[in-house]
């Protein structure tokens, strides 16, 4: 019995040390292992002006402005995290979920105006997953824009009968 | 009983058959798997045909993904289980590295390629979900950058149990290799709040109710309950196979021995 | 239905990747129970011979 307790003292000794080596490790890489940078993220470490980063937030509301520029889709639009907000400048297909208020993830560089020129856009949606019917509804009876925001809690949709509600 | 004694390992403690090891017993497993195994295996298929053709055909469309949400049947009871199995794999590594369990040896050898697979399928679907709604087959985000760490380890583990000529070396290591990788659930885990990352944050969560519409949960626990089975039947069915060629291994040797004596 | 081919491929995979191993492991369990049944007579595989009833009964 004491040879198998001894085994699980080292053990846990041994987990003990990995675990809070994990962590300091983490603590230490956290910047590394950050997809993206958000736009109020850019006042305190900007990158290097013309460096390649990711640029991550919402889509602000209002703010998309699409046109044609020599034969190819273009896109302008702002990107914004609730305290600060970039313009982006996008030429090229963008995904079908893009929409204002969605989350979007853009690879670029900086232009010297302040602008954000990006060659990539990747739509980042939430973890919220409900019917058209019921989005429907919430967006009729005004409880929910999703071109402004998340959506209520989902206390007060996930069982919702979109039929009686929808009508 | 007298073939399992046949087999059964050393006696190492000076009271076999008492606490843990009265379920090490290879026999006994032998017997309560051959009894569970059919029943886990059929509502493990029944259910997860179920949960699939429900989710496939009757459960609503997402608002804004549309029919690809039907992807997350296949793709988040696979991730479950890919984490799930890599914990069913860790505490068979703690039974046979602290208690020297001899089932839990066989157990852990034939998790590693099982929990590979399911890693695998969730990487894969994840891929396929990724493209048409991210506009991405692959990024290198902490989620998606710490299930493929995952899927490393499963291989690794199975590499390094089969690397040895003396089998209870390759248990002690992959043992110990299988506990390291622990460190990695809970990254796995928090990542998608801990770091920006593309992949959402969970939508089932043990604080919160489950930001999803009831009418795709339902399908989705009936799919996660059914790969659950399943991945559990097949471990078994393998644990069971594992025990057998074990016996006829040491049976043959003893024969070999006696008709060398 | 929208991005057919691409629920199609997953539930595909969803199928069989889980069915292929469980059909590999279910074919191995019965390889090493007649296996083991040609190497020990004695050995019933699933349940043990003696209170039971399953030996007699086959």
């Amino acid at each position: 019995m004491t040879r198998k307790r001894r085994r699980l003292w080292i053990l846990l000794a041994c987990g003990l040390g990995l675990g809070s080596a994990a962590t300091l490790a983490l603590f230490a890489f956290s910047d590394s292992l950050v997809f993206f940078l958000a736009p109020s993220d850019l006042a305190a470490k900007a990158p290097a002006p013309g460096r390649t980063f990711r640029l991550g937030g919402l889509v602000e509301q209002g703010s998309v402005q699409r046109s044609t520029e020599k034969g190819r889709p273009t896109a302008k639009f702002r990107v914004g995290d609730g305290a600060a907000s970039v313009e982006v400048t996008y030429v090229g297909i963008l995904p079908d979920l893009f929409r204002e208020g969605q989350g979007v993830v853009t690879l670029g560089a900086m232009q010297p105006d302040g602008t954000f020129r990006a060659s990539e856009v990747l739509a980042k949606h939430d973890e919220t997953y409900m019917p058209k019917d019921v989005a429907d509804a919430l967006k009729k009876s005004g409880h929910w824009n999703p071109a402004a925001g998340p959506p209520p809690p989902a206390a007060t949709w996930n069982t919702m009968e979109p039929k009686k509600t929808g009508g | 009983m007298d073939a399992s004694s046949v087999v059964a390992p050393p006696p190492s403690g000076r009271n076999p058959g008492r606490s843990l090891h009265r379920f090490a017993n290879p026999g006994r497993f032998l017997r309560l798997s051959g009894v569970v195994l059919p029943w886990l295996a059929a509502t493990g298929a029944a259910l997860t045909a179920l949960g699939l053709i429900w989710g496939l055909f009757y459960a609503p469309a997402d608002w804004q993904q549309g029919d690809a949400v039907r992807i997350m049947y296949v793709h988040v009871p696979a991730a479950w289980l890919a984490s799930a199995g890599y914990l069913g794999l860790a505490i068979c590594s703690v039974l046979s590295l602290v208690w020297r369990h001899p089932l839990a040896d066989l157990a852990a050898v034939e998790i590693g390629p099982v929990g590979a697979a399911f890693t695998a399928l969730c990487l894969l679907t994840g891929s396929i979900w990724g493209k048409p709604m991210w506009g991405a087959w692959w990024v290198w985000d902490a989620r998606l950058t710490s299930v493929l760490v995952l899927f490393f380890l499963y291989l690794g583990h199975i590499a390094l149990v089969r690397a040895f000529d003396n089998p209870e070396r390759g248990y002690r290591s992959g043992a110990i290799l299988a506990l390291i990788g622990v460190v990695n659930l809970p990254i796995i885990k928090f990542s998608v709040d801990w770091w920006n990352t593309l992949h959402q944050p969970d939508t089932i969560t043990l604080t919160g109710a489950p930001t999803m519409y009831v009418g795709m949960l339902w399908p989705l626990l009936f799919s996660a309950l059914g790969y659950t089975l399943v991945f559990a039947a097949i471990v078994a069915a393998r644990t069971r196979a594992a025990v057998m060629e074990r016996r006829i291994r040491t049976l043959l040797m003893m024969r070999a021995e006696e008709t060398a004596a | 239905m929208t991005h057919l081919p691409y629920i199609v491929a997953a539930y595909v995979l969803g199928v069989l990747i889980p069915g292929s191993f469980a059909v590999a492991a279910f074919a191995r369990m019965r390889a090493a129970a007649r296996r083991l049944a040609a190497v020990d007579p004695r050995a019933n595989p699933g349940s043990s011979p003696g209170p039971e009833t399953g030996a007699r009964r086959r």
